[in-house]
């Protein structure tokens, strides 16, 4: 005959405890590998539009993000960028460098895609289309979300651009301002970091970038 | 493959504490001093030591906040001495601010940069002569901007046929920036290391004590002909200029 046992009061307090550990164990790996769990998705219809032919979507790992463009602040900028966009040269291209909760930047057409990205080169590649003079605007404060050309000296514009996720005001009048992001800075801060390199090892990508009517 | 590509590349990342600063003068470590000034100048300081160059032979220190704070007023006393429009004809633009400047272990007051619009100064310079460094580091910014106005071999003629300049400033033992009693066409002993220098130590005096320039050159021609080249000069940068 078998006797059955009763357990103690401290053995299910004991019990409780270690699946009370495992749930939290399992539930936070899973908050901590999906790292797009709390980014909101874009919903068009919600974004108020000025103009549709100055509105770009930028789809990266955590969802899309909204890029309204200024071609009233920089003209020639906004043309270029345009260009790359609407030709899809910027799909596939890597945030290679990106400063935690700073800015993300990427652009490199050359050295920078996802098949065969140079981490030796990157960032110093250049397009087809020669260098832009820089169009700088001492009033327009750089806020987060602002987008700007990115350069080495003055007047190198090409392909390469960067945005902000927080105020840096002292980057007014260094940087050409071309956009402002009207939706998913939380998605552009869900980006790999890579704040002690140069660059990111095995970096995140523009999944897909088109402008909203061409 | 990739696994030993990966391996290779991380032994090659050059390790950097980025942050927007680096970003914009690939100087590591900086923080915001001021950046709301008069004049648009921009004030940086070094929070922790760093180092650059492409053989990494400039290297400055952080500073210690108290002495930023004592030495601050004085260089933004003497910067505000130069209007907006003026700075910006000479790209200037960012003053980096640290302890221990030194170019090839070769301690210096500053470190100008037209490239980046940059000017690194040791607030530990010789107390003595601080203040007349911050305007002598400027001109090599104006003078490097404008070398033809500024022109090394002209400038060697306004002196004695049978005096020489030393082949460079830093291999010469000319180095007393104190002002000397007689000046005979040089006002300190450092003036007569090399041609830019010379133009840079009577700019910083005049910028720093104009009266006594103009009382130097009464009797000494050769200076009174530097001085007025300089005067000219900087008038055709800027025709609202004034020491």
């Amino acid at each position: 005959m078998i006797k059955k046992i009763k357990s103690s009061l401290s053995e299910k307090i004991l019990f409780i405890f270690l699946i009370s550990l495992a749930v939290f164990t399992f539930g936070s790996f899973y908050l901590i590998k999906n790292k797009c769990l709390f980014v909101k998705e874009l919903d068009l219809e919600k974004l108020k539009i000025s103009d549709p032919k100055n509105l770009a979507i930028m789809d990266v790992e955590c969802g899309k993000v909204a890029i309204e463009l200024y071609p009233q602040v920089s003209p020639k900028s906004v043309e270029r960028f345009k260009y790359f966009v609407d030709s899809g040269l910027y799909n596939n291209s890597a945030f290679y460098r990106v400063i935690e909760n700073t800015l993300v930047q990427a652009g490199d057409l050359e050295f920078g895609y996802h098949y065969n990205i140079n981490y030796f080169k990157i960032g110093s590649g250049k397009s087809k289309l020669g260098k832009l003079k820089s169009e700088l605007s001492n009033d327009y404060e750089f806020k987060a979300g602002t987008v700007a050309m990115a350069r080495g000296e003055f007047d190198t514009e090409d392909s390469e651009f960067f945005i902000i996720l927080k105020d840096i005001p002292l980057y007014q009048g260094e940087y050409t301002p071309i956009g402002k992001v009207v939706f998913g800075l939380d998605a552009l801060k869900k980006i790999k970091i890579g704040n002690k390199t140069d660059y990111v090892l095995r970096p995140d990508y523009i999944k897909e970038f088109q402008l909203l009517e061409n | 493959m990739k696994y030993i590509i990966s391996i290779i590349l991380i032994f090659n990342i050059s390790v950097v504490n980025a942050n927007e600063i680096f970003n914009l003068l690939k100087i590591p470590n900086l923080e915001i001093y001021n950046i709301n000034t008069s004049n648009g100048l921009k004030y940086l300081y070094a929070e922790n030591n760093f180092k650059i160059g492409l053989k990494k032979n400039i290297s400055c220190d952080r500073l210690k906040k108290n002495e930023l704070e004592k030495k601050y007023p004085i260089i933004e006393k003497n910067l505000n001495k130069y209007e907006a429009d003026f700075l910006v004809k000479n790209n200037l633009k960012f003053i980096i601010l640290c302890e221990n400047l030194s170019v090839s272990s070769i301690n210096t007051g500053g470190v100008p940069n037209i490239l980046k619009r940059s000017l690194i100064l040791d607030i530990n310079f010789n107390l003595e002569h601080f203040e007349r460094m911050i305007h002598h580091e400027f001109f090599h910014m104006i003078q490097a901007k404008h070398k033809r106005m500024f022109d090394e071999a002209l400038w060697s003629k306004f002196n004695r046929t049978s005096f020489k300049y030393a082949e460079c400033s830093t291999c010469s033992d000319r180095t007393d920036l104190s002002l000397y009693k007689n000046t005979d066409g040089f006002l300190t002993e450092y003036s007569k290391s090399i041609p830019s220098e010379d133009m840079a130590e009577i700019f910083s005096f005049l910028m720093i004590n104009k009266e006594l320039v103009e009382k130097k050159i009464e009797n000494d021609l050769i200076l009174k002909n530097k001085v007025n080249y300089l005067e000219k000069n900087l008038k055709l940068i800027d025709d609202n200029f004034v020491f």
